[in-house]
Order: structure tokens, then sequence, then C-alpha cells
């Protein structure tokens, strides 16, 4: 009797098969950063590791603390922002209200990266939206500046990430045991004090991984700060950009790049240890 | 105390309505709930019971009428103002929270001081029998334990009602026979007045000080247990409450103290005649019979009812249900179909195999006679 090849073993392959491509494109980007640089050339020198030696500098320090900063920031605000709506989304009473807004939430997602940022610099311009409305409104009488600063980078990239705050708020709402809402009410509870003490605790692991996935998605931004940003706010992906295609260092490049990779998995490591102490503690799943 | 209209209420239900859309979930409920009674809304799901818990902790809004609470209309008060304690079917015990901290949430949202608190608390948990569970995540406990801090989390902030919503459904048989009397207990001990919402006879039966049984949005009979069990005020009640069997129409007659039922193409049941058997000579009845009252004809049992030759009916056994103590039997008669008997003990068994023909007695008097309409 020969032995059944278990079924899934099939649908398994085409997973398989990205993920060779993606370690094989890893281990490029590995072995370029551990290359020499040869100026004017394309063609890369003999092994060093000069590369991570140059890192070393607050330049490129700076760099890599400022989209800590500017990936955390997008996180939290995209938290504060999506919360409301999501909350809504789920508990809306109305089918149209909820079609409306999930409509709303998600049709940002099906229009391209580069739209999206073409938009908000249409929006953030000096003789932007934004600032026609305050100097029509006689708020102010000079543009203020919004575009090429961190302020309007992170309000793009808040933007951006709403959609996928959204959908893992909602589904967290969605769990929340409405019978719990409801014994708290009958014990005395305010509907305040239901948010704050029962709602808002029980989605806290919906919170969690929200928070983790949009800072590791902010993490690797691109477009945006390179658009909105305009050189005057890098994050580590422009910084490996200008090296790259620009200055034409490529295995500097590659160093930068894996060490955006080792941040974004790091910090996601320690988040997920923060989170997994956390929820042990709320003992919820 | 008049059952039916207890002289200090604690709960009063005016013409409660409540309507969805078209379809009526509570038509028209009326019901007086005396202090400190335990009274229990029994019914089939979908009857409306739960709604018309859900109405009077809050969670509901009546379409019309009135819910008065200890002598005040809290129709329009909010739930968290109601000071009614809820025990749910699903326990809804706060699964972020420690046992301690779940019961005292009710406190806490009452501004308390801390030392009140613990006092009530450690109070109630020792009442409840959950000392040495503070600590304890409620995930952590077994169905009987989340029940019991259900109960403690309800009870400690001193409710004006307490209310359970199914609250045994969940557990296994053993668990809920040990749990009925442990309400049972909470009860005597607490005084509170407690309405209960179940779709178990057994367990209103058992609990009730009165028993409330709706179907379809309305109320069909309020009384207490055994005079719902003897005498249902009409088919829906006969046959929800305990196991009953419904014969068909026959035509009752009335000479003397003897009343007969005659049922065409079955035969002449007799009995004396009962005060509440009101019905006119020739008028249509139904009898329903519990399987107790029908019995192998033969047997001790069988003959004392019905005394020789009167009141039998014929069939074939068609199944026997051992249950240890007694057996059910379940016969096939012509022009009735199955008729259940409850036969004490096992011989039954042997005595009368399945397939084989059996005749049974037949006491009228102690069946239930309802007149049609």
């Amino acid at each position: 009797m020969t032995r059944r090849r278990p079924f899934f073993v099939t649908f398994l392959a085409p997973a398989v098969v990205t993920a060779v491509i993606l370690a094989a494109a890893i281990l490029e980007v590995l072995q370029y950063s551990v290359r020499e640089f040869i100026p004017g050339s394309l063609d890369v020198g003999g092994f060093t590791l000069e590369n991570f030696v140059r890192i070393n500098r607050p330049i490129y320090w700076l760099v890599l603390l400022d989209t800590f900063y500017i990936s955390l920031l997008t996180a939290v605000f995209s938290l504060l922002l999506s919360y409301p709506v999501a909350y809504a989304l789920v508990r809306a009473k109305r089918d149209w209200v909820r079609s409306l807004l999930i409509s709303l939430s998600i049709t940002p997602l099906f229009t391209g990266e580069i739209v999206r940022t073409l938009s908000w610099m249409l929006t953030l311009g000096a003789d932007g939206f934004v600032n026609s409305i305050l100097r029509k409104l006689s708020i102010i009488d000079m543009p203020i500046q919004l575009m090429y600063t961190r302020f309007g980078v992170v309000v793009a990239l808040v933007q951006f990430s709403m959609p996928v705050m959204i959908i893992l708020l909602a589904t967290a709402i969605s769990h929340v045991d409405r019978d719990c809402e409801k014994a708290a009410a009958n014990l005395g509870a305010s509907p305040t004090a239901v948010f704050w003490r029962i709602t808002l605790p029980l989605t806290m692991p919906g919170i969690l991984s929200g928070v983790v996935v949009i800072f590791a998605w902010t993490m690797s931004a691109f477009s945006t700060p390179q658009l909105i940003g305009g050189g005057k706010v890098l994050m580590i992906s422009n910084l490996a950009y200008l090296q790259g295609f620009s200055v034409l260092n490529m295995p500097f490049a590659a160093t930068l790049s894996l060490i955006a990779l080792v941040a974004a998995l790091g910090s996601l490591a320690l988040m997920k240890s923060a989170t997994g102490r956390l929820e042990k503690r709320l003992a919820i799943h | 105390m008049n059952p039916s209209n207890p002289a200090d209420p604690a709960v009063e239900i005016v013409r409660v309505r409540k309507d969805y859309g078209s379809a009526v979930g509570v038509a028209d409920v009326s019901l007086t709930v005396g202090r400190g009674e335990f009274v229990t809304l029994l019914g089939p799901s979908g009857c409306g019971k739960s709604t018309l818990l859900g109405m009077i902790a809050g969670f509901v809004d009546p379409t019309a009428g009135k819910i008065i609470v200890d002598g005040a209309d809290v129709t329009q008060v909010e739930p968290y103002r109601r000071d009614i304690g809820m025990v749910f079917q699903s326990y809804a015990l706060f699964p972020h929270m420690n046992v301690y901290d779940n019961v005292a949430f009710g406190l806490r949202m009452r501004k308390l001081s801390k030392a009140e608190i613990d006092a009530e608390v450690r109070r109630v948990i020792e009442m409840m029998k959950l000392g040495g569970m503070e600590e304890r995540r409620v995930r952590q406990l077994s169905g009987g334990q989340q029940q019991r801090v259900a109960l403690a989390r309800a009870i400690v902030i001193r409710p004006k009602v307490l209310l359970l919503d199914e609250p045994l459904s969940a557990l296994d048989k053993n668990l809920r026979a040990q749990m009925q009397v442990e309400l049972s207990d909470l009860h005597r001990k607490t005084g509170l007045t407690t309405i209960f919402v179940t779709h178990d006879q057994g367990e209103a039966l058992s609990l009730s000080d009165r028993i409330v049984v709706m179907n379809r949005g309305e109320v069909q009979q309020v009384a207490p247990p055994i005079e719902l069990y003897r005498t249902p005020a009409n088919g829906f009640v006969a046959s929800f409450i305990g196991e009953i069997n419904a014969l068909p129409a026959g035509r009752y007659e009335i000479s003397g103290g003897e009343a007969a039922l005659v049922l065409p193409g079955i035969g002449r049941l007799t009995a004396p005649a009962r005060p509440e058997w009101r019905f006119g000579h020739g008028t249509e009845v139904r009898a329903f019979l519990r399987p107790e009252h029908v019995q192998p004809a033969g047997t001790q049992a069988g003959d004392a009812q019905a005394g020789e030759g009167a009141n039998r009916i014929s069939g074939v056994v068609a199944a026997h249900v051992y249950q240890g103590s007694h057996t059910i039997t379940r016969v096939t008669v012509e022009g009735i179909g199955l008729v259940e008997t409850r036969v004490t003990g096992a011989e039954i068994m042997a005595e009368a195999p399945v397939g084989a023909p059996i005749t049974l007695t037949i006491d009228l008097g102690q069946a239930v006679l309802l007149g049609e309409g």
C-alpha cells in the first residue's frame, strides 16, 4: 500500500515558490551589503564591512529615529481616528449607515498610493485646499507650510493606514460580547463607564494588533515621504533609494535596507512580546 | 395573600406590549409580582418571555404599557439606573477581570468606599461558596462556579428585583439539579423578589411560587405550580406542563353525580363529576391525561383507579422507555394515536413486550377536561 500524499501539499506549492523567491532576494540584498562600493560603477568590489561602519553616523541614526517616530505617530493617530469609525461601523443600527461607512473607509484601499499621495499634495500645497480655505476664512494671511513637513507626511500616512486599522478594529469590536456590556449597564455602569471599563479593554487585542501592523507598515513607507516629504522628510526607504538610485551606491543602499528590515522585525518582536504579556494579563483569549 | 394579585407588589407590569415591525413580541401582558416572590416566566422559545425580561431590565423598550418597580414607573428609566440585578444565559462575566473584580463591579459603579465594597464582596463570595477563588480568572472556572459568580455579581448590589434569564440551561444535568437547589436556598436566604425565565417546565415547577405560562407573546395562565399541573387553563398549558395525553374531542354527559366522556369509536369513560367541570350535557370537550393516570389493566394500580371492567381502551405496545424507578410505555390506540403510560417498576417490559396487545385503564377523574374554544 502506498502512502497517500496529504492533499494540502499541492496547495502549499505557490506559497513555497513565493517564499523561496523572497528568501533569495533577501540573501541577494545581504550579499550586496557586504560588498565594496566602486564609485561611478554599478559593479561591486570584494568583501567589506565598511558599509556597516558607515551607518554609525548621526545623520543615518537620525533618519532611523525619524522613521520610528513617524511610524509611531502614524500608528497612534490612525488608532485614535479609526476607533470611532470602526465603532460606528459595527454598532450602527441602520444598514445604510453601515454600508456607507464600510464603503467610505474601504474605498481608499482601491486607489493607488501615488494617486492618493498626489491628492494630498494638492490638498496640502501652498495654494492647496487647506491653505485656500484658511485664507478665505481669514484665519491666516500667509500660507502655512504643510508640504515637505513631518506633519504633512504623517497626515497622509494616517489617511493611508486608516482602512486597515478600521478593518482590524471593527473585527475586534464585533467580537465584543454584547451581553457583557448589558451586564455592566445592569450593574449600574453609565454608557461612558461601559465603554471605558468593558468595551475598550475587550477590544485591546485588536487595538494592539492594529498599532503593530500600522507601525510595521509605515516603517517601510516610501512614496508618501518621498513625494510629500520632498527630500526634507527622510524615512529609511527614502534614504536607501537616495543611495541606490542617486548616488548609485548599491552596497550601502542594501545595507540600509537590511537595517530597515532588522529594525522593523525587531520592533515587531518587541511589540509582540509586550502585547503577549498584556494579553495574558487581560486573559481575553 | 391572593396569588393572582399580591398585596405588596415589587414589580407591576401593566399592559406591556412589544411589536417588532408587524410581528408581536409581547402582547399586552399584565402581571404583578409580590415582594419576595419567585415567579417563573415559562414558555417555548420565541414566546416573548425573554423580551419581557429585557423590558423589565430596560434593554428592550416596550411599544406600549408601563413597568413599575417598587411603586415607581421605570418604563423610561435607563437600565443602569434601575437597580435590577440580572443573570444572563451566557453569564456575561467580564473576561478581563478576576472573580473579585467581577463581583465588585456593581458596587464600584455605586461609588462605595473601598472598605464597604470589600466587606460586601467578601460576604457574598462567602455566601456563594466562592471563597479562595477571588483572584481566579473567570475563564478558569467551571460552569457551576461561573454561574455562582454571575449570581454573586447580581445580588451584591442588593437589587430591587433579581432577573434570571435561563441561567441553568448551559449546565449539564447533575449540575443543573444542584444549582436548582442552590437557587432555591439563595432565594430563601436573601428573600429577593425573583423573576426567572426558562423553557424547562421541571425547573419552573420545582422553583417557583407562581408560574406564568406564555405562548406567542401572550400569557396563557398564571398559577402556583400544583394548580398549574392539576388544572391547566387550556390545551397549550396542559401539553406544555409535564407529559400529557391529549384525547380526541368527545361528548360530555352528566347524570346525577356521574360524568361520562363519550369518545366516538373508542368508548365511554366515566368518573364522579368534579365541581370544576361545568359543561352542559352533550357539549364537546377534550380530555388531557397524565401518563400516571393511564395504567395497564390487570395490574393493581390499574384496577384500583378504574374499577373492574370500566374505563378501558385497547391498543398495541409501541415502545418502552425504562427510567429506573418507572417505565414509560407508549401504546398505539386506534382513534387516538400514541398514549403514554407511566408504570412503576420494570415488570411491564416483560409482561407486555413491544407488539403485544394491551388494555389500559383510564382514570377520568384525574383528567383535565377543557371545553372547545
